[in-house]
């Protein structure tokens, strides 16, 4: 017999980035198949690959022996191949049946056949084992759990084959999870295979019948029994470390600098206390969505607080006022470099002095000799390539990209730096080179706090790593308790939670 | 810009298509505008060329081109103010109304204040209150146009006594029409700012990546705020003129007026969505729209036809300013 899909050595390349470097996969038809591997591992790729959502530069993918169209999502579903996203897909205005025939609607002649929809969403929310969601209800009131069960109704609406489903436990409470369980086994009693990602590891011996793991863009682990030890995985999904590229560093002994004390941003971040010395880099960890960004952008005022108060060398900050925590010193170099951190048709020189214009001029002028002498010298000091601050921040690498950012803080005498995942969408070799900048700022005595999904990077580079799980530090390691296991323990609930220390 | 020569202008356009990283909107309005002197040349040389006719053109540019100055600044920030026309006839009114026995410099006065304040209204709604500025400023032309109507029960106020106000639509300063000039300082000291300031470039920033400029550290709300009172101050300065020509003040002035000034920054390559933006566009496309309407006057073609080639014309600029990209 076929398997129901099968990849082979699926290769996927993004300008300066092999995001899948050769993965397999094979899913039979009426199997529960977790995909699992840490942020970045190419899951989010290679599914996207699978719906024809994205066009993979090499590498076969057959569903029951044809091989699918690339690039063209079009055809995956035609073919049977439907898809979960973490966010869900559906049109809030519309009705639960409209959402469900979107794009395939019944019709009678010209006209919509309401009267056909309606019954048919009913028939098919009863084969997922819930006859009573109302198929006139607007989506927009339905709660979560409801409306991923509208979309996996849309999904059976197209007589899927085989349904990818990313995260989907992710908004749910656990007996949620229970129904969604239930529904799941319904679906693959009728013979549709499902490829199930979730960073819940736990839920995998639930649920699963195998299981494949990624780590860097390629298959490590393929066909393990779902049953496999929580050890074993978490020993497969992180792998060998690249410790060497981590600059040495000095102990940091510096004054407070930071102290972030009780700061909170309800529902998305609890109370949260830590401090940072001049010169440490504290790491952040955790999953996506684990309130990361959130703490940084309530610690720059971009986001406002419910409770709590920064403070940087004891001077608190006002609250809801980015610019007056830039002007005290606190830099912020966002995840989403080229849509929040940049200019993107500006020159080199423009996107590093913006912040420090009015160091740079005489009254109300701005002064385009001083700026460029200004802006020259702090990029030279990063070597930042292309050599010519005159060309865009468009022309750069990301890693450059990157280091434009830093720039302009350097120029600010930045005291405090929050870095949102640096190295993220950076080519290795690059990495080592942000790594380097980024110690040099440390030892020059800026405070700074990293978050990053790489758990090497937090093992590797940071003095101290706090875990944040549910918008929540869970965790506080450093010396030899600091491994990629523990970091992915805490953030996964697998490890007792640890009260980080409130001084 | 290059000279007049159409030679040099065909080389220009050769050069074009060998430099890359050259936009098409730099040196295309320059050229357009070299075409309809030709054009003008041609077909009225003798009337089209006399000084009095070109002054006559600036002149007519004056109060439409005062008004884009800042409106550039406005769209600039990714915004758009559809009320500058209804508030030009207010300003005008406030003026003329309560001022007029104050003498001349109280008029202007009023209507500067005036056109400020209407502009600092709508830069509340859009900046503090969040309201889409398409919303806002749309409200802001019916209640500015009702707010004329209103103060001078629909009549003109006449100013014919106020010598040193009208003085200024009718007198000359080394042979150059005082309106020309006006706007002509306003477009010099437009540019300044915008390209020469620190606040210009904050309000590039906040248009061109709204997030970047906060997490930078600018204060977004009140640059945005700002550009709105900027350009009431350049729909007073234009309301003083327009009020200085007819020597009155009239309550239903300056109708179709955003569409003008809107139209003369668009075609100029400032882009509607922000971050873009050019004063040296900007006066190009007030002068191309100047000297279109000239010529279409000079041979005697009526204004409705005028009014539908103004349409096509700000299509086909736009179009061709897209494929540019």
């Amino acid at each position: 017999m076929t398997a129901l899909l099968e990849v082979r050595q699926l290769v996927k390349q993004f300008p300066g980035v092999t995001a899948l470097a050769g993965v397999d996969l094979d899913v039979e038809a009426g199997e529960v198949h977790c995909l699992v591997g840490q942020n970045g591992a190419g899951k989010s790729t290679l599914i996207k690959c699978v719906s024809g959502a994205a066009r993979p530069t090499s590498g076969t993918i057959r569903l029951l022996g044809h091989e699918l169209g690339a690039g063209r999502p079009g055809a995956a579903l035609s073919a049977g191949v439907a898809t979960i996203y973490q966010e869900l897909d559906l049109v809030h205005d519309l009705s639960v049946a409209a959402n469900i025939f979107l794009g395939h609607e019944r019709r009678l002649g010209p006209l919509l056949d309401q009267r056909a929809m309606r019954r048919e969403a009913t028939a098919l929310l009863t084969r997922l084992g819930h006859p009573g969601l109302d198929p006139d209800a607007q989506v927009a009131e339905l709660r979560p759990a409801d409306k991923q069960l509208v979309s996996m109704a849309r999904a059976l609406s197209r007589n899927v084959r085989l349904l990818i489903m990313d995260e989907p436990s992710a908004i749910l409470d656990p007996p949620e999870v229970d129904a969604l369980f239930e529904v799941v086994r319904r679906l693959t009693a009728g013979g549709v295979g499902v490829v199930y990602i979730s960073h819940r590891l736990d839920e995998i011996a639930r649920i699963g019948d195998r299981l494949t793991v990624l780590r860097d863009g390629r298959t490590v682990a393929s066909n393990l029994p779902a049953s496999t030890g929580l050890d074993e995985l978490i020993q497969r999904m992180v792998g060998r470390s690249f410790r060497d590229v981590f600059p040495a560093r000095r102990a940091p002994t510096g004054d407070l600098v930071l102290r972030v004390c009780g700061v909170a941003r309800r529902p998305h971040l609890a109370e949260t206390s830590f401090e940072v010395r001049a010169g440490e880099i504290v790491g952040i960890g955790g999953l996506v969505g684990a309130g990361r960004t959130e703490l940084l952008r309530a610690i720059t005022g971009l986001d406002r607080i419910d409770t709590g108060q920064v403070f940087v060398r004891d001077r608190a900050l006002p609250r809801g006022r980015p610019d007056l925590a830039v002007a005290a010193g606190v830099a912020l170099a966002p995840e989403e470099r080229k849509s929040q951190g940049l200019w993107l048709d500006w020159s080199q020189v423009s996107n590093v002095t913006i912040s420090h214009l009015r160091h740079l001029g005489r009254g109300p002028f701005t002064d385009a000799a001083a700026e460029h002498r200004a802006a020259t010298a702090q990029l030279r000091a990063l070597d930042v390539r292309p050599d010519d601050p005159r060309r865009l921040a468009s022309d750069l690498s990301g890693g450059n990209q990157q280091k434009l950012v830093l720039a302009r803080w350097l120029l600010h005498s930045s005291q405090v730096l929050l870095l949102d995942e640096p190295t993220r969408g950076v080519d290795v070799g690059a990495k080592a080179d942000v790594y380097r900048v980024i110690a040099e700022l440390a030892a020059r005595g800026l405070a700074i706090v990293m978050v990053s999904s790489e758990l090497a990077e937090l093992v590797g580079f940071c003095d101290r790593i706090l875990v944040m799980r549910e918008g929540a530090v869970v965790g506080e390691l450093r010396g030899e308790g600091a491994t990629e296991e523990q970091i992915l323990r805490h953030a996964l609930r697998t490890a007792p939670d640890a009260q980080p220390e409130a001084r | 810009m290059t000279d007049g020569d159409p030679s040099a202008a065909r080389a220009g356009l050769r050069a074009r298509a060998a430099l890359r990283g050259v936009r098409v909107q730099d040196v295309a309005l320059p050229l357009v505008v070299i075409l309809l002197v030709v054009i003008g040349a041609v077909l009225k040389g003798r009337i089209f060329f006399s000084t009095a006719n070109l002054w006559n053109v600036l002149v007519q540019a004056s109060v439409a081109g005062t008004v884009a100055v800042g409106m550039t600044f406005v769209i600039a920030t990714g915004g758009i103010d559809l009320a500058v026309g209804s508030m030009l006839a207010a300003a005008a009114i406030v003026g003329g109304h309560y001022f007029h026995g104050a003498g001349s410099a109280a008029v202007m006065a009023g209507t500067l204040v005036a056109a400020v304040g209407f502009g600092a209204v709508s830069g509340i709604a859009v900046a503090w209150l969040r309201i889409v500025p398409f919303v806002a400023t749309l409200a802001m032309l019916a209640a500015t146009r009702g707010i004329a109507q209103q103060i001078s029960h629909q009549t003109p106020v006449a100013l014919y006594d106020l010598d040193a106000l009208t003085r200024i639509g009718s007198q000359r300063v080394l042979g150059i029409p005082i309106p020309a000039i006006v706007f002509l300082i306003v477009v010099g000291l437009g540019w300044v700012v915008l390209n020469r300031t620190r606040y210009g470039r904050y309000v590039v920033a906040v248009g061109g990546n709204r997030e970047a400029a906060r997490i930078a550290g600018i204060r977004v709300r009140p640059i945005v705020f700002s550009v709105y009172v900027l350009v009431g101050l350049c729909t007073g300065i234009a309301s003083v003129l327009q009020t200085g020509q007819l020597a009155s003040a009239s309550p239903v002035v300056g109708v179709g007026l955003e569409l003008d000034a809107i139209a003369a920054v668009v075609i100029g390559g400032t882009s509607l969505a922000g971050g873009r933006c050019t004063m040296i566009g900007t006066f190009f496309g007030v002068i191309t729209f100047a000297l279109i309407f000239n010529l279409l006057t000079l041979e005697n073609v009526e204004s409705q036809i005028q009014q539908i080639l103004r349409g096509a014309i700000i299509l086909g600029a736009v179009a061709v300013q897209r494929r540019g990209h």
